[in-house]
């Protein structure tokens, strides 16, 4: 299944195989290809492949090369499709027929889904599937897939054992025709390529400029690289344009095809999305309409999310006490109620929060305000050497940072993709929102603070994050990865009433992996971490919990780790959560709710689990100096904002960057920011008597 | 032909906003031109700008395409006079 960005072939997709794969309003959304199986009207499976979007077979960038490659049976893990579907945006008619005049010189059986009719429809669009089907020889089916029209005859046409091949033929012209014929042979002799493919292959050689070569691609081989460099010297010398040369030609066989097929019923004059623009991205109007969206998002984190919050508090708590009453003392009960209630509970709080933030993402994807987000940042990604589109990744990392850096496929420059995947997870993403939040309400206790204080200690979060990504972007492009200011093209996608029904949807997925974080990762860390605390025992049965702990494997860790991170003003339970945090960044949470909740407090008597922030406010050295000091509360924030804490993110940069060198880096140059801006503002906060 | 002084070339980051152009050259970056005119921003195609002075918004064939300044100083467009969209 291909198409252009943002046609709709995922929603086809999964109104076909019933798969609930990622859809939204802004290009790139599919950056992999995805598999998933159906059934012909017959019963018999097929299976379909929905491939990233992309405006031509010439890529230039590494999610166009995906589709590029598996069209042309150069990926070795996936066979060359035998149909290809392609999805049309019926309401952008002649450039979305370029990607298809280009896959129908592939020779293969192709159904044209004429995609999105109601839009065309209100557009003044008058199209006629029937013209278009006896003018291209191909099966032609006219489509809503938002609501489900069409599905059935796409699924009928599919079940089809003879699709027709296309008929369009296509005159190439003169001064490129000897050149094609050339290639197409060595080719077919020293590419073992078939003939058809051959042509189209020889055709896209001639357009492919700096080719984008993914895993699994096989080179040419030396004969017809030669063969392609003496007619590109010949063209050169002669002076002919034999790209535009060849688009032109293209566009004007679509346009003949065209005259037909598509009746504009209506003058072209700026649409609703346009006027709608010209407010949303002006250079005043629209930063304070993005400012806006932020503060908003902001603002409900805090005030929406506490009542779900304090009904979870409340009943963790009461299971704690519940469990504590119910079984004897022992071993046993401390693992439930330390280990994994006080755990897991501290973490599971944080989830209505995590759910807002995931809502106003998902509403700006569906909206289409992505793009023109992306947009705006325009100008001061330029500053420091990235453009625009960069900025979709990095607003993707705000929820989580491997979308974000699976989203940077779409970056056409190698250099900018590579800066924008190792800046990406400065952005706060959702797993820090539990850590800034459990800092905030140990640093500001009382709930007669303002929630706009709460919210703007927040921001101030995010923004240093964002500040530190274009910082390190700065850096490195005019350092590591110095190159020419590159162009940016991107499509804004019409903007669209939000599809509800789909961001609960994700926001119930992203629970769902929450939860089950929760229940694996966070869990069996919280278990191991409570045998960490609990053994070996302490040599005095009558040890207080405090003794206890430092006594234990993980006390002893953690002071052996105190030297390094007592300058920032962290003592050695908070270093056992730096360093089980290594996993995820919400851990850091369940690791303290168990190593401070084996401790004692309130009063000398053993207290049923409490919310964390109670026990860290709590929480003292040595010496009695509380712990938990509104400096540190903020040195720890920051050394959260900078530090590379997530293990997922390091497999991902490696996959993505396809070595170990830039994870490694990137966590090196991450901590080691964290480690030094602490420092600074510790040792600075003290010299000033914070 | 007319002559008016509608007939004015310019880059494209210099078109006002509402105003609409003829896209007459394309200049830079190869692989760039080829892809702007894959997506039928190629010479002939008619612009018409949204909005934008450093990152331009325009409007070509019924689709919105943002091109960042040194992309937009790359595109010559030739004035045409209001209405003529």
């Amino acid at each position: 299944m291909v198409g252009n960005p943002n046609s709709g072939k995922t929603t086809l997709f999964n109104a076909l195989t019933g798969l609930r794969q990622k859809v939204g309003n802004y290009p790139g959304v599919t950056v992999e290809k995805k598999i998933g199986e159906t059934f012909s009207q017959h019963g018999r499976p097929i299976k379909i492949i929905d491939l990233p979007g992309a405006y031509s077979l010439a890529a230039r960038s590494p999610d166009e090369a995906v589709l590029r490659d598996v069209l042309l049976g150069r990926r070795a893990d996936t066979p060359q499709p035998d149909r290809i579907i392609c999805v049309v945006d019926a309401s952008n008619l002649e450039r979305n027929l370029y990607l298809v005049h280009q896959i129908l010189d592939l020779g293969r059986p192709v159904i044209v889904v004429l995609n999105m009719m109601d839009v065309a429809a209100a557009a003044g669009h008058r199209i006629e599937p029937t013209k278009l089907e006896e003018a291209l020889g191909v099966t032609v089916i006219p489509c809503e897939a938002v609501h489900g029209k069409g599905i059935l005859e796409l699924r009928l046409a599919m079940s089809r054992a003879d699709l027709p091949l296309a008929r369009h033929r296509w005159d190439i012209p003169a001064p490129i025709a000897a050149a094609v014929a050339d290639l197409q042979a060595s080719l077919t002799q020293n590419d073992r390529r078939l003939p058809l493919v051959a042509r189209a292959e020889a055709l896209l050689l001639l357009t492919d400029f700096d080719t984008v070569r993914v895993a699994g691609s096989t080179p040419l081989c030396d004969r017809t690289r030669e063969t392609l460099a003496h007619w590109q010297q010949r063209w050169e010398g002669e002076g002919t344009d034999w790209s535009a040369m060849l688009i032109r030609s293209r566009y004007d066989a679509i346009n003949h095809l065209c005259t037909g097929v598509l009746r504009r019923t209506r003058e072209q004059g700026p649409s609703l999305s346009d006027r709608i623009d010209a407010l949303l991205v002006h250079s005043l109007w629209g930063w304070l309409f993005f400012g806006a969206i932020m503060a908003v998002l902001f603002f409900s984190i805090f005030t929406l999310a506490e009542y779900p919050m304090n009904w979870i508090d409340a009943h963790v708590a009461a299971l704690g006490g519940w469990v504590k009453g119910a079984m004897p003392a022992g071993d046993l009960r401390d693992l439930l109620t330390d280990g994994v209630i006080a755990g897991v509970g501290g973490i599971v709080v944080f989830l209505p929060q995590i759910l807002i933030l995931f809502f106003f993402v998902g509403l700006l994807e569906s909206t289409g305000y992505m793009a023109r987000a992306a947009f705006l940042m325009d100008r001061p990604m330029s500053k420091v050497g990235l453009h625009g589109k960069s900025f979709i990744p990095l607003l993707g990392s705000y929820a989580c940072a491997i979308p974000g850096i699976m989203a940077t496929r779409t970056i056409e420059n190698a250099k900018d993709r590579l800066v924008t995947i190792l800046v990406a997870p400065l952005m706060s993403c959702s797993a820090r929102l539990p850590v800034y939040l459990l800092m905030i309400a140990t640093l500001l206790p009382n709930t007669a603070v303002p929630t706009t204080t709460k919210a703007g200690i927040m921001l101030l979060m995010y923004a240093l994050g964002t500040f530190g990504a274009f910082g390190f972007a700065w850096l490195f492009k005019h350092t590591l990865f110095k190159s020419a200011p590159s162009l940016m093209i991107m499509e804004l996608p019409p903007y669209q009433r939000p599809h509800l029904r789909e961001i609960f949807r994700q926001m119930i997925e992203r629970a769902w992996l929450f939860l089950k974080n929760a229940g694996t990762i966070i869990l069996g860390i919280s278990i191991v971490l409570w045998f960490l605390t609990a053994y070996p025992k302490h040599p005095d049965p009558a040890a207080t919990p405090d003794a206890q702990i430092a006594y234990s494997f993980a006390g002893r860790a953690g002071h052996a780790l105190e030297p390094v991170i007592k300058p920032l003003g962290f003592d050695w339970r908070i270093g056992i959560g730096l360093v089980t945090s290594f996993a995820a960044r919400e851990v850091f949470v369940s690791s303290t709710a168990v190593v401070f909740n084996v401790q004692k407090f309130e009063g000398g008597k053993r207290a049923n689990v409490t919310p964390v922030r109670t026990a860290l406010r709590a929480a003292t050295w040595p010496d009695g100096a509380p712990l938990f000091t509104p400096l540190v509360c903020f040195t720890l924030m920051v050394y959260y904002v900078f530090a590379m804490q997530c293990m997922s993110t390091i497999a991902v940069v490696k996959r993505e960057t396809n070595s170990w060198r830039w994870p490694l880096f990137q966590t090196a140059y991450m901590t080691g920011t964290a480690w030094i801006l602490c420092f600074i503002l510790y040792q600075t906060g003290r010299a000033f008597g914070f | 032909m007319s002559h008016s002084p509608f007939n004015l070339r310019l880059p494209l980051c210099q078109l006002a906003a509402g105003a609409t152009g003829r896209i007459c050259e394309i200049n830079g970056d190869e692989g760039f031109a080829q892809r702007l005119r894959e997506m039928g921003f190629g010479e002939a195609a008619l612009v018409t700008k949204i909005s934008g002075r450093t990152t331009s918004l325009c409007h070509v064939n019924g689709t919105r395409i943002a091109l960042n300044h040194d992309a937009a100083k790359s595109v010559l467009v030739e004035l045409l006079p209001p209405g003529a969209h």
